[in-house]
């Protein structure tokens, strides 16, 4: 036994020397020369830092006006998703003299509505999401805080448009997370997308009431791949995961399909997902993805900043019209054909021939 | 009806397996006295190391890394199941704060670990197992579509582990002796059994088995290391004492919670279930449990001296 204690040790330290020996990826440090006097926090929303998708889209933003503006960067996660854990993460920063804070998600507008007042001489900048207190009586940004919204009917629109045409036929699903207004709007943006290719472009596009699914969470991947397996076994040839987690195991589904010789696409949302779906070389079945330029809209909001033009109490809508949503620019499982034609459906979008609507109307679910 | 049960059964048995195999090891350690309320834990590190070697073979050994990963998977884990083992044999403490420690250790250090080498705490493994279909088995109506299609052959390997852990437990000396050391360690060591090292090799056992089932989740259905198996482990807990910590009694417990997860998971997409609200579903396979635990408290089978510290002077 004794033996045995020793061969414990070996291996605990060596595993604390492996550890140390990795090098720091963070790339917090920036030149020394550029350094400003602002210092930006951001305080997490459920998940991690390296969620491929909210966060990680607020994060890239910052870190990239740390880079390019040399503010100072750093990001508290809270312990849960209360708005006492988020006050808590708030008032670490401020004190550590953050005074300019990002926050990611919907889940942070009460905690807002209370931090405006509270830090009045904090900036804040809520994404997704408007302030106000908790029984939603009373909505009040206050000349620190600014709200950014993003036309995800539009995004989804842009990214139906594209896959019915490139498809021309067959199934389509959607797979979304929790039935919140940003994931709605993904889905009916969606839909408006394939009436429209179907209309104007002749292409054959069913989707199905039931093929149109909110799974309840933004984790469980299990039930993402189970949900998507059932939907590829009906037939479906293509769906939308607006998801997070739950989109990760439609993925790996839809990978393991593509490697078994099946055609199976999954359309990405928030960020280009391309890479994410690789399953053999460069290909991926990632046919496009729905984006919304968190990262833009956060180093935005830095950059004006400091240019003291800082729109305090404004609420911001990133869409079409200032490239604040759409599919990436790069999308190699789409045909020159398509892309063009998407392109040119888009600066309809941008100038206003299209609209995109951002309520249910008719639609399903 | 059937062409429902029939479509769905492929993917309950892929998301039992992890939990039939996770639960077994619970068992191996519980039948020789020491709780593993750390499956959990295990559970992440299996995955979390199966994840970092195929990521870092899967460029040269793009079919053989799944294997490498799962077995470098199961001895990672093994190895750190023996901190538990450590803690709880040698130094007798409380074996179900062991084990929490071990939760706790292993679901911050994986993702720490993660960061520091890959820059991410999510790894993301390129390629799962293929699913294959058995061929010949494959052609018998109902039961070929419900058990020989489209599986994982690590269905098959967790199910030859699973004939061989009974084997072992019934038909075997040591089997016969890990029972006694759960039952009565004191009788054993007085029949000359070395308590402690039939106790060591238990609880690697277990945790080599749920780090297998760690890995198993990774490579078939989620493709994805992310600091988590969902409260996987403690599922596997659920069942083992639901199967009264019996192997065959195992296997029914954790496929009735694959198979009602499953349900609840893809209640939705059917248009016949998604009539039955989602929660009612979600919520039975719970209920249940709970309802057979109250049944079965009476004659509970639980190994007699499961979790108490061995110590020889007591008789």
């Amino acid at each position: 036994m004794k033996n045995l204690f020793k061969v414990m040790v070996i291996v605990t330290v060596a595993s604390l020397l492996f550890v140390s020996c990795s090098k720091k990826t963070e790339p917090t440090a920036m030149a020394e020369e550029k350094k400003v006097a602002l210092k930006v926090g951001m305080v997490t929303d459920a998940g991690t830092i390296d969620d491929k998708s909210f966060n990680q889209g607020t994060w890239e933003g910052i870190l990239k006006a740390g880079d390019e503006l040399g503010v100072t960067v750093k990001y508290l996660k809270p312990v849960g998703t209360t708005e006492a854990d988020y006050l808590k993460e708030i008032g670490n920063l401020y004190d550590a003299g953050y005074k300019f804070i990002v926050t990611p998600g919907f889940k942070f507008e009460t905690t807002i509505f209370k931090a405006q007042d509270k830090y009045a001489d904090a900036k804040f900048v809520i994404i997704d999401g408007t302030p106000h207190n908790a029984d939603y009586s009373e909505f009040r940004a206050e000349k620190n805080v600014i709200s950014i919204f993003f036309a995800e009917h539009e995004s989804g629109f842009m990214a139906g448009v594209a896959a019915a045409l490139e498809l021309k036929d067959g199934k389509f699903g959607f797979i979304g997370g929790m039935e919140i207004p940003a994931v709605q709007k993904f889905n009916w943006g969606f839909q408006q997308g394939i009436i429209y290719a179907n209309e104007n472009f002749g292409t054959t596009i069913n989707l199905d009431a039931e093929n149109i699914i909110y799974q309840g969470t933004f984790s469980d991947v299990a039930a993402g791949q189970q949900l998507a397996a059932q939907m590829f076994d009906k037939g479906v040839s293509a769906i939308f995961c607006a998801a997070g987690g739950v989109g990760v195991g439609a993925i790996n589904e839809a990978k393991s399909r593509a490697q078994a010789g099946e055609e199976k696409w999954i359309i990405g949302v928030d960020v280009d997902q391309y890479s994410e779906g690789i399953y053999e070389g460069e290909k991926s079945i990632i046919l496009t993805s729905a984006m919304k330029r968190i990262d833009v809209a956060a180093y935005d909001m830095i950059a004006e900043d400091l240019k003291g033009a800082f729109q305090g109490g404004a609420t911001l809508t990133f869409n079409a019209a200032n490239n604040g949503v759409g599919i990436p620019a790069k999308n190699p499982n789409l045909s020159a054909d398509v892309t063009s034609k998407v392109a040119k459906v888009y600066a309809d979008v941008q100038n206003g021939t299209v609209v995109v609507s951002a309520e249910q109307g008719s639609l399903i679910k | 009806m059937i062409d429902i049960i029939t479509g769905i059964f492929p993917y309950a048995i892929a998301f039992t397996i992890p939990l039939l195999i996770t639960s077994l090891g619970g068992l191996f350690s519980e039948r020789s006295g020491v709780v593993n309320i750390g499956l959990e834990g295990l559970m992440i590190m299996g995955s979390f190391s199966g994840a970092l070697t195929i990521l870092s073979l899967e460029k040269v050994l793009p079919h053989g890394s799944i294997w490498i990963g799962l077995l470098v998977a199961a001895l990672t884990a093994g190895v750190f199941s023996l901190l538990h083992a450590f803690a709880s044999i040698h130094l007798k403490a409380n074996q179900i704060i062991s084990g929490t420690a071990i939760n706790m250790i292993a679901g911050a250090i994986t993702v720490f670990i993660a960061r520091n080498i890959t820059g991410s705490g999510n790894i993301r493994i390129k390629l799962g197992l293929n699913r294959v279909s058995v061929p010949v088995l494959k052609d018998i109506p109902f039961i070929g579509d419900m058990f020989f299609t489209n599986t994982y052959m690590t269905t098959w390997l967790v199910l030859l582990i699973l004939i061989l852990a009974n084997f072992i437990i019934y038909k075997t000396s040591f089997g016969l002796r890990l029972r006694a050391c759960g039952e009565h360690p004191q009788a054993a060591a007085a029949a000359g059994i070395n308590v402690f090292v039939i106790r060591y090799i238990s609880v690697f056992i277990s945790g080599c088995l749920a780090g297998l089932g760690g890995a198993i989740i990774l490579v078939t259905y989620s493709g994805e290391f992310n600091g988590s198996v969902a409260g996987l482990g403690f599922l596997a807990l659920a069942s083992l004492i639901f199967g009264q910590w019996k192997p065959l009694g195992i296997l029914g417990a954790t496929f009735f919670f694959g198979f009602a997860s499953t349900v609840a998971n893809v209640s939705q997409a059917i248009p016949v279930l998604a009539t039955i609200p989602a929660i009612i579903l979600k919520i039975f396979p719970y209920v249940v449990t709970l309802i057979a635990l109250v049944v079965f408290s009476k004659s509970s089978q639980a190994p007699k001296a499961v979790g108490e510290p061995f110590d020889q002077g007591k008789r």
